[in-house]
């Protein structure tokens, strides 16, 4: 039997990632907490179960490193070491390299050799002895390495009395001896047995002794008792015996049907339709039920394939709390069952049951409800995951920008969408580093100012009604209204004349290109990065805001969608016809007095606002529909706000607020400028779900096209 | 009817791995992550014919676990084999002297771990 263990790779990959993680977050605590044993222990495990796990893959090269890691580790949790500056250091190169390592191990590329023997090495040398063991355990003995010549053993064997109380059985060993060869002889040592009153039938008093023929020589014999050998009286002697010439000295022995044929007891013809009639193992084994035909193909598939096996494409994979899946498992049993009443009801219905079939409705409105949210929220993991990498990186940057860093997380619980939180990585990095450069101020200027020495950057996480907050706090200068504004001018992002609020000045280093860093360091100032922020976070629904006080410190909230595949809309109508607006992007939503509404050449209809003219767009005239209401005193307009912009957006009625799913436009159709996507309304209609952006677009064109 | 396992260990990667094998070879399976989750199992009603169990845990540690199980009536004489990487005598001792059957030293592929199953487990 070959059990194939390959496919469980990407589960030893991914949580390898944990275990890298661990690994990281531990050492970073380390450095606060040096004396943590518990800490320690955590670190240990997390190397020790890469080591082992990699082994099992044939990953050497990560097992044999990660072994040096470990040693260390068990070194320092043993106290036989101190932990330093120094060793953290060291390790947390090692662990980037062992990350490197995992890495090549998975895409197959080759590592640094020179780079991981280096580390290698010094791992091994801060311990001051080089640690003698090796990494991967010795194989088993190989069982094939067979003898020439046929053994005769005599062995014979006493068991330690506490045989069974190590749920050893004897009969086991005899069994297992058994199997190797021929029994010849075996007797019964009775000779401990105490007097019955003396008896513990808890001990094991016997012994035996056996005459056992074989082929395997004696160090297979001797590991018949490995896991008793410590206690045990035993002697193995070896009687080779003479065995015949030829057979000793043919390796492969010939298959019976060429021996009988050879010796004249049957014909060729006669042996060749015995053998046709002899099953194939595939089809014994399905006969035996212990294999399916299907697995029996794909075996021989894979023989004829030969000995490499077919890459398989990485799959994305997620792993989820078993008390998430019990409880989803639970309310399709509760939504079974509200079927099944439902049909019930619906064989011999009548009339004044009605309210009966309500309540059934709503019951079943719930368990839908309920089960929608539960499976999205398997897709919900705790944005810690995200976090975790932050400590280091800001432990790397205060060393790099000679700033004192203290980094504080909170609401690492707060979960949300795994696509979500893959890709707010990138940006957060980017605030994050903008932070330790840009915001905080290096430690002679703080104390000049006031401030204590160590400067301070916050990463918090929180639920505000159905999205997520994430702000990167620093308290470090706060921005500079004059010097962006005046890089503003000199960029020619905005004109000298403009007149800005000051979010408007703020906005600015979100353009591309702009970067008011006096010197381009290592870390940012290369003026890329805060423009890709606000591309990423908008990719997601998201926005991002600053909040920023000269000398005391910014802000960026990054506001983000729970998740990608359903919305919180509110429904609306025009005509016949129903859209769904993002509930996100509303502001507000008024019916215009006559003399808010002003129309003027080359930029289309505005609307008053308490103050600001926004543009006004008939949703109508948009998708060429036939209205209701064509006059907007009448209708209902609704503020629409997206990146900051306005639009006032006419329809003629709201009908309500729902959740949506979305359904993509161009896998199904193709791409409608100011749609974001159809979804399947109650009345099992489509409805399309507007693209705030892709309306202030048309509306901007549709002034452009007046003009 | 199937043996029952009842295999410990805190990566959930070993323990899928050690599962499938079990399962494959018509082994019944319990699966805990740590020796106090083990324990618990136990207590809830699993009657496993073996224990195969990792050393390194968090919550309770293999060695406690053996020593733990040892002291059920039920599983006095069970079967527990030790998963280690450990070449090393120590570990091995320190488990044989808490109870413990006997070892295999990881890494080991399926028809290794299978050998020693069938050396401890009556078939």
């Amino acid at each position: 039997m070959s059990t194939d263990l390959s496919h469980f790779k990407d589960a030893f990959f991914e949580e390898s990632q944990e275990h890298l993680t661990t690994i990281e977050e531990g050492l970073l605590q380390l450095e606060q907490r040096p004396g943590d044993i518990d800490l320690l222990n955590r670190i240990f495990r997390g190397a020790h179960s890469i080591k082992g796990n990699s082994g099992m893959f044939g990953f050497t090269a990560v097992s044999q490193f990660t072994h040096k890691m470990e040693s260390v580790l068990d070194q320092l949790r043993s106290s036989q070491m101190v932990v330093t500056v120094a060793i953290t250091d060291l390790l947390l190169q090692s662990l980037d390299c062992l990350k490197t390592l995992i890495d090549c191990a998975r895409t197959g590329a080759a590592p640094d050799e020179a780079h991981v023997a280096a580390l290698g090495g010094r791992l091994e040398a801060c311990q001051g002895t080089p640690a003698p063991g090796q990494a991967t355990a010795v194989p088993a003995a190989d069982e094939r390495s067979l003898p020439l010549g046929t053994h005769r053993f005599t062995i014979s064997w006493a068991p330690p009395r506490y045989l069974f109380q190590r749920g050893l059985d004897p009969a086991q060993f005899l069994k297992e001896l058994a199997g190797l060869g021929t029994v010849t002889h075996l007797a019964l040592d009775a000779g401990r047995l105490p007097v019955l009153t003396e008896l513990d039938p808890e001990q094991c008093y016997l012994g035996w002794t056996l005459e056992l023929e074989t082929g395997k020589d004696l160090k297979v014999i001797d590991a018949v008792f490995d896991f008793v050998r410590e206690d045990s009286t035993l002697t193995i002697v070896d009687n080779p015996v003479e065995t015949h010439p030829t057979a000793a000295v043919s390796d492969v022995a010939k298959p019976l049907g060429e021996i009988l044929v050879e010796t004249g007891v049957v014909s060729q013809s006669q042996l060749n339709q015995a053998l046709s009639q002899q099953k194939k193992v595939g089809e014994i084994l399905v006969e035996q039920k212990v294999a399916t035909p299907e697995q029996i193909s794909e075996a021989l598939k894979k023989q004829s394939e030969g000995a490499v096996p077919a890459k398989k494409a990485e799959t994305p994979s997620i792993r989820v709390d078993t008390v998430k899946i019990d409880r989803l498992i639970n309310l399709v049993g509760e939504l079974v069952i509200t079927q099944s009443m439902l049909s019930d009801l619906g064989s011999r219905f009548e009339m004044s049951q009605l309210p009966v079939l309500l309540e059934r409705v709503a019951q079943l409105e719930r368990n839908t409800r309920e089960i929608q949210e539960r499976v999205m929220g398997i897709r919900m993991v705790p944005i810690g995951n995200a976090f975790s990498r932050f400590p280091r990186l800001v432990r790397d940057l205060s060393g790099k920008a000679g700033k004192k860093i203290q980094l504080i997380l909170s609401g690492e619980e707060t979960e949300l969408d795994k696509t979500v939180i893959e890709s707010i990585g990138d940006p957060l990095t980017h605030l994050v580093r903008n932070s330790a450069d840009h915001g905080l101020e290096p430690p002679d200027e703080r104390l000049a100012a006031g401030k204590p020495e160590q400067g301070i950057i916050r990463l918090n996480a929180f639920h505000e009604g159905g999205s997520i907050c994430i702000t990167v706090e620093d308290d470090g200068r706060g921005l500079n209204r004059d010097k962006i504004l005046a890089k503003g001018i000199k960029q020619g992002l905005i004109a000298e004349s403009d007149k800005l609020s000051d979010e408007q000045i703020w906005m600015l280093i979100f353009k591309p290109g702009f970067s008011t860093a006096e010197k381009v360091t290592d870390v940012s100032g290369r003026g890329v990065g805060m423009d890709v922020v606000k591309r990423n976070i908008e990719g997601l629904g998201g926005t991002v805001s600053i909040k920023t006080v000269t000398g005391k410190g910014t802000t960026f909230t990054l506001k983000l969608p729970l998740t990608l595949a359903i919305i919180e809309g509110m429904t609306v109508r025009v005509g016949q016809d129903t859209y769904i607006v993002p509930l996100l992007s509303i502001l507000e939503s008024i019916q215009p007095k006559r003399e808010m509404l002003k129309s003027i050449v080359g930029k289309g209809e505005l609307v008053n606002v308490r103050g600001t003219y926004l543009p006004l767009m008939r949703l109508y005239d948009v998708f060429r529909l036939e209205p209701e209401l064509s006059d907007p005193t009448k209708a209902i307009l609704l503020i629409l706000e997206t990146e900051g912009e306005r639009v006032a957006v006419m329809v003629d009625e709201i009908l309500g607020q729902q959740q949506v799913v979305i359904k993509s436009m161009e896998q199904n159709f193709r791409k409608i400028e100011g749609v974001a996507g159809a979804t399947i309304l109650g009345d099992g209609t489509v409805g399309f779900i507007l693209d705030v952006r892709g309306l202030l677009n048309i509306a901007r064109q549709g002034t452009a096209k007046a003009a | 009817m199937a043996k029952t396992v009842l295999v410990v260990d805190d990566s959930p990667t070993m323990r899928q791995m050690v599962a499938f094998t079990l399962t494959s070879a018509g082994y019944q399976v319990v699966e805990a992550g740590n020796g106090k989750e083990a324990v618990g199992k136990v207590n809830g009603g699993a009657k496993p014919d073996l224990v195969v169990t990792d050393l390194n845990m968090p919550e309770m540690d293999g060695i406690t676990l053996i020593k733990e199980i040892r002291k059920m009536p039920a599983l006095k004489f069970t079967p527990i084999l030790m998963l280690t990487t450990e070449a090393s005598d120590d570990k091995k001792k320190a488990g044989q002297a808490a109870g413990a059957t006997g070892w295999i030293v990881k890494p080991f592929n399926p028809e290794q771990m299978m050998a020693v199953i069938k050396k401890v487990l009556p078939g």
